[in-house]
This record gives structure tokens, sequence and C-alpha cells, in this order.
């Protein structure tokens, strides 16, 4: 099962509501950059015969939907959205709660994330949920594997990787260097329409709004942007020995050599 | 309840990391103005030895466990622990070690999750967060709700403290004792060392970064000259990474390192915003590239269009030359 989330696109121009949530209708939205390569490393699990099936699951307003359509299209047999009006603004702690509530009910062997989202970034979620559901959690994979009752990540280390085991079942995440991400074919598109995906209410995974507090145990009191920094200086037209010494005259006004 | 601060202190090769002595002086800061004390939660190979990081401000270490297992499976006794003492804030290092620790307490204990900032204060008793969102283009104020559980988990970007220089002192060490659980479950079967030292860029005040641009791994010769000269280390964007040129340890950007040198000069980096949101807080920018369109020209300090490979090599000499070597 492939944890997805729909987030603005990375270039689209982004707002604030008044009470300073991520106005979600505001900005083009697609499947979380990140969280592509999750759906890659599982659609390649599946082709190895390694897996039987996958699933895709999202947390997120209505629309979400379509993000679940389109990782649909790219293959997987089936999708399940969790939406409730209760849900919006949820924080990391909220998002696994309702995550591994969903997860729960799926009962998957590997319930699979990116390693971050675009918008937030925390990577908090993996962990939360691997702790939410009593269940080991294998995170920043450059590689997945499953090998009958064990899944295995090779993960990076401050100079050199280590390979991770855990019997399953097992919450995991995958970094970037998975592999590129498919593009979905006409083919896959058509198909994704005619597979299965159920929608779930809060009550439906056996939450209550009162279980999440109103949804997040932080909230953010100001949203500004960011200082404008001086404009650049540019170099254009002029020899490399000129470039040079305009840069080292820079670098000793900086104190940098 | 206590205005006590705790931190997430990670050992390696028996002595603490760079994010670990950060946070002890980070964890100091913020808890002296609140009158309480930094509590140090130590983990990985020499915890043993958290006495030491008395030096770097905590005032107390609790070892969660000395040996080279997943970080995450220390949740359970970091989790006791943190019950116990109730600090206002743990501070966590935002790195896949302390995030996947960091979320697991988030799971466990039900709490506030800040991160990964730039800034913390304590105002009024109460954990004010600054974080960029939103690829930066937006910083954000955070804080928790009324009610909500202690401590507030906040994930600190490297950097964002500054380690205590020729301090002295030792922590009164405790141990924690917890069964793991099923977070114990994960074990680490196989260890690759790379055969040659990687620097740590968390850790560089200079970072010379090598792009697509740089087009071969033999490209980063002369950047590493530069490097060397300046007194910095190479850094690389992603593009450079996948294409095998250097290491991924090496990789700067939203799936590698979060740098926040003194000097960042890209060469041949485009600086697409994934890149640019692990070096956007470098206090100085630099960028060499010859294309003039290149994005990285609208935020770089110092924007120079031209060939980096007539520019790099003369540029060292020209360094070494105006520093007497």
């Amino acid at each position: 099962m492939v944890c997805i989330k729909q987030v603005p696109a990375t270039t689209a121009p982004k707002r604030y509501t008044a009470d300073l949530r991520l106005d979600r209708a505001a900005a083009e939205a697609v499947i979380n950059p990140l969280d592509e390569y999750a759906i890659e490393q599982a659609l390649r699990l599946q082709e190895s015969g390694a897996i039987e099936s996958v699933g895709f699951l999202s947390m997120g307003p209505e629309q979400a939907g379509e993000a679940l359509r389109r990782a649909l299209a790219m293959g997987g047999d089936d999708a399940t959205l969790v939406t409730d009006p209760d849900l919006g603004g949820a924080d990391a702690w909220a998002t696994a709660r309702v995550l591994a509530a969903a997860l729960d009910k799926l009962a998957p062997d590997v319930s699979l994330m990116g390693m971050a989202s675009d918008d937030a970034r925390g990577s908090l979620v993996p962990g939360a949920v691997a702790a939410l559901r009593g269940m080991p959690l294998l995170s920043y994979g450059s590689e997945l594997r499953i090998d009958g009752s064990v899944a295995r990540v090779r993960r990076l280390t401050a100079d050199g990787f280590d390979v991770v085991e855990a019997p399953l079942p097992v919450v995991a995440s995958v970094t970037d260097q998975v592999g590129e991400p498919r593009y979905a074919s006409l083919k896959g598109i058509m198909a994704a329409k005619r597979k299965p995906m159920e929608t779930w209410s809060l009550a439906d995974i056996g939450l209550s709004a009162d279980d999440l507090h109103g949804a997040a145990l932080s909230r953010v009191v100001e949203a500004r942007k960011p200082e404008a920094k001086p404009p650049t200086e540019r170099v254009e037209g002029v020899s490399a020995d000129e470039a040079v010494t305009r840069i080292a005259d820079w670098l000793a006004a900086r104190k940098l050599i | 309840m206590s205005s006590d601060i705790a931190f997430l202190a990670e050992f390696a090769n028996g002595a603490p990391t760079r994010a670990a002595l950060e946070l002890a002086a980070g964890a100091e800061e913020l808890a002296g103005g609140s009158g309480g004390s930094a509590v140090a939660l130590a983990y990985g190979p020499g915890a043993a030895g958290a006495a030491t990081l008395g030096a770097a401000g905590a005032s107390s270490a609790v070892v969660l466990g000395d040996d080279a297992a997943p970080a995450i499976t220390h949740a359970a006794a970091a989790a006791a622990t943190l019950r116990d003492l109730a600090p206002l804030a743990l501070l966590a290092p935002a790195t896949p070690n302390g995030r996947d620790l960091a979320g697991a307490l988030v799971g466990l204990l039900g709490l506030p999750a800040f991160g990964p900032v730039r800034a913390v204060r304590i105002e009024g008793g109460t954990v004010r967060t600054e974080q960029a969102t939103l690829q930066g283009t937006v910083i954000t104020v955070s804080e928790p709700t009324e009610g909500a559980g202690r401590p507030a988990i906040v994930l600190v970007l490297p950097s964002t403290f500054t380690p205590r220089e020729g301090g002295s002192g030792t922590a009164a060490v405790t141990s924690a004792s917890a069964a793991a659980g099923p977070l114990g479950a994960a074990r680490i079967v196989e260890s690759h060392p790379a055969e040659a030292a990687v620097a740590n860029l968390e850790e560089a005040s200079i970072i010379v970064a090598g792009g697509r641009g740089v087009g071969s791994a033999d490209g980063f010769a002369p950047l590493h000259e530069l490097a060397a000269a300046l007194g910095g280390a190479v850094g690389a964007s992603r593009a450079a990474a996948d294409a095998g040129w250097v290491p991924y340890q090496l990789q700067i950007g939203q799936t590698g390192k979060v740098v926040k040198p003194a000097l960042y000069v890209g060469c041949g980096i485009s600086g697409a915003i994934q890149h640019r949101v692990g070096m956007q807080t470098a206090e100085s920018v630099l960028a060499i590239n010859k294309d003039p369109d290149a994005p990285i020209g609208e935020f770089a300090d110092l924007f120079v269009v031209g060939d980096l490979f007539a520019i790099v090599p003369k540029l060292t000499a020209e360094v070494r030359r105006r520093k007497g070597r």
C-alpha cells in the first residue's frame, strides 16, 4: 500500500487562507513528486513478482482523488481516499493517526511512503505511523527488496551504505534513488478509470474529530514572505581574467579570503 | 513539568556528532532563558560516554543505547524518558535518523511537531518555531495548541546553533531501560563504508558545488582544487550525484544535505528549486554558469556568466596568490 499526498505543484503560486492554512484550492495540485518514487518502487516489486498487488492510500480533500487516479494510471490495482471535513489543517500527528488507522484496516504487508512531502518537509509521518501501528520502520531506502517474509532497504550512511532488515509487516520509505518514476500511458489512463476507488470518512476508520484534537496539536500563528535579498550582482561579457579579478575582489570584500 | 529542554544526541564512532554538539548549545541557550537545563537523550556508538556533553552545554544525559542499531529502535526508551521528564521541547536533528526517532515519538506520545526549523524561541513559556515552507516562498511561525502534550518536538536544521567552544563540565549520566518493542525489529545486517573518506558537508563553512555543467567525474578536479584553496569542501547537485560523478553523500538539496555555509560557490548548477532549498541560507552565494538565464542567477549574490573550466582554475591560482601561498 503506497501512501501518497496531493500537494501544490512545485512551481505553482501559493497562498495561505485567512486562518493561515495552505490554500489547497488555489494552486495546481499534483502527486507529491517524492511519492512518485514510492509508487515506482512498488510497481517494480509487483512486476518482479515479489509482491502480489499494489494499492494507493491518500488523506486529503475530495480532489485528492485525482492524485489517486493519476497513481492508478501509472499502475497498481485499487485506491482508498480518506476524506473528512474534520481533517482540514491536519498536522504530522493527526496525519499519522489517520493513515495508521486506515492502514490497520487495509492490513498490507508493506506500507510504503516517499521520503518527504514537497510542502511540509518534516518526514515525520513514516516514523509516527510505524510507532502507531506497532511495526518496524525501514526508512530512506535507495532500494526496497522483499524476500519471502523479510523486507530490506539499502540506506545511505555518512560515508557509505547499510542494509537494514525487518520481518513483514513493515512501514517503509524510499528516496529518489530508487529509479525514475514512469509516465502514465494512454492505456494506463484509460484503465485507471475502471480501477476500484473507495472513499472513507473518519468514522469508517474508527476515529472521531475528538480523537484528533481538531486535527492538529500545532498551529501557525504568522505567515510572511522571506526578507528580500539585495539584488544579484552580475558579471557578464568579460574575459576569464577580468571575471576572476572581480570574484576575488568580491571574496576579499566579504572577508572570505 | 519543567522548563528543561531535551535534545537528541547522536553518537558515531565513539564521539558525539556535530548535530549533537549544535543541539546541546541550542538546548542550553533556550533552557537558560527560562530557568531550566539541557538534557541529552544519547544514542549510537559511544553514547555511554555522554558525560562529555557537559562541556557542550548539557546538564544531564540519559543514555538510550550505545550500539549501532537504527535510531528509531531507541524510541521506546526515549518515550519513557520524556514521559518522566516532561521537558518543554525536544530538539531533534533534521537528519534521517533524527526524523525517524522524532516521528516515532510523535506517534508514541501524541505530540505537536515542528520543522525543519531555522529558528526556535521560548516566549512566555511557549515554544515558537520559524520554518520556511513551500520551497522557501513562505516563512511561518508556529506554536503548540493549548492543551497539546509535552514536549514539543522540534526538528532543527544543521547550523541553526553553533557548538560551544572551550566549554568544560560533565553531564550527569543515567541510562534508560525500556523494551524496544516492535520498533526494535529493524536491524542493520550489512554495513558498507566508502573506500575513500567522504566530507561531511554540514560541517563545511565553505562549499564549492558542481552540477550538470561540470560534465564528468574528472570535471570535478578543478572544483576540488578551488575548495582546497578556499579551505572548503566539495558538494554537488542531484544531477551530478545521479550521474555518478560524486557520491550521494555530497548531494545538496531537498533529497540531500541542507547546508548553511559562509560561502557557497555553485559551478555549472542551474539552481532548480530542489537544489535551492538545500543551500538558500548560505551567507554568500557565488554562481558561475555559462547560461545567462540559469535560475541561480536570480538568487546568487554574485553571478558570473562564463565558462567554469576557464574561470575556476584561474580563480584557484588567484585565491592562493592573495592568501600568500
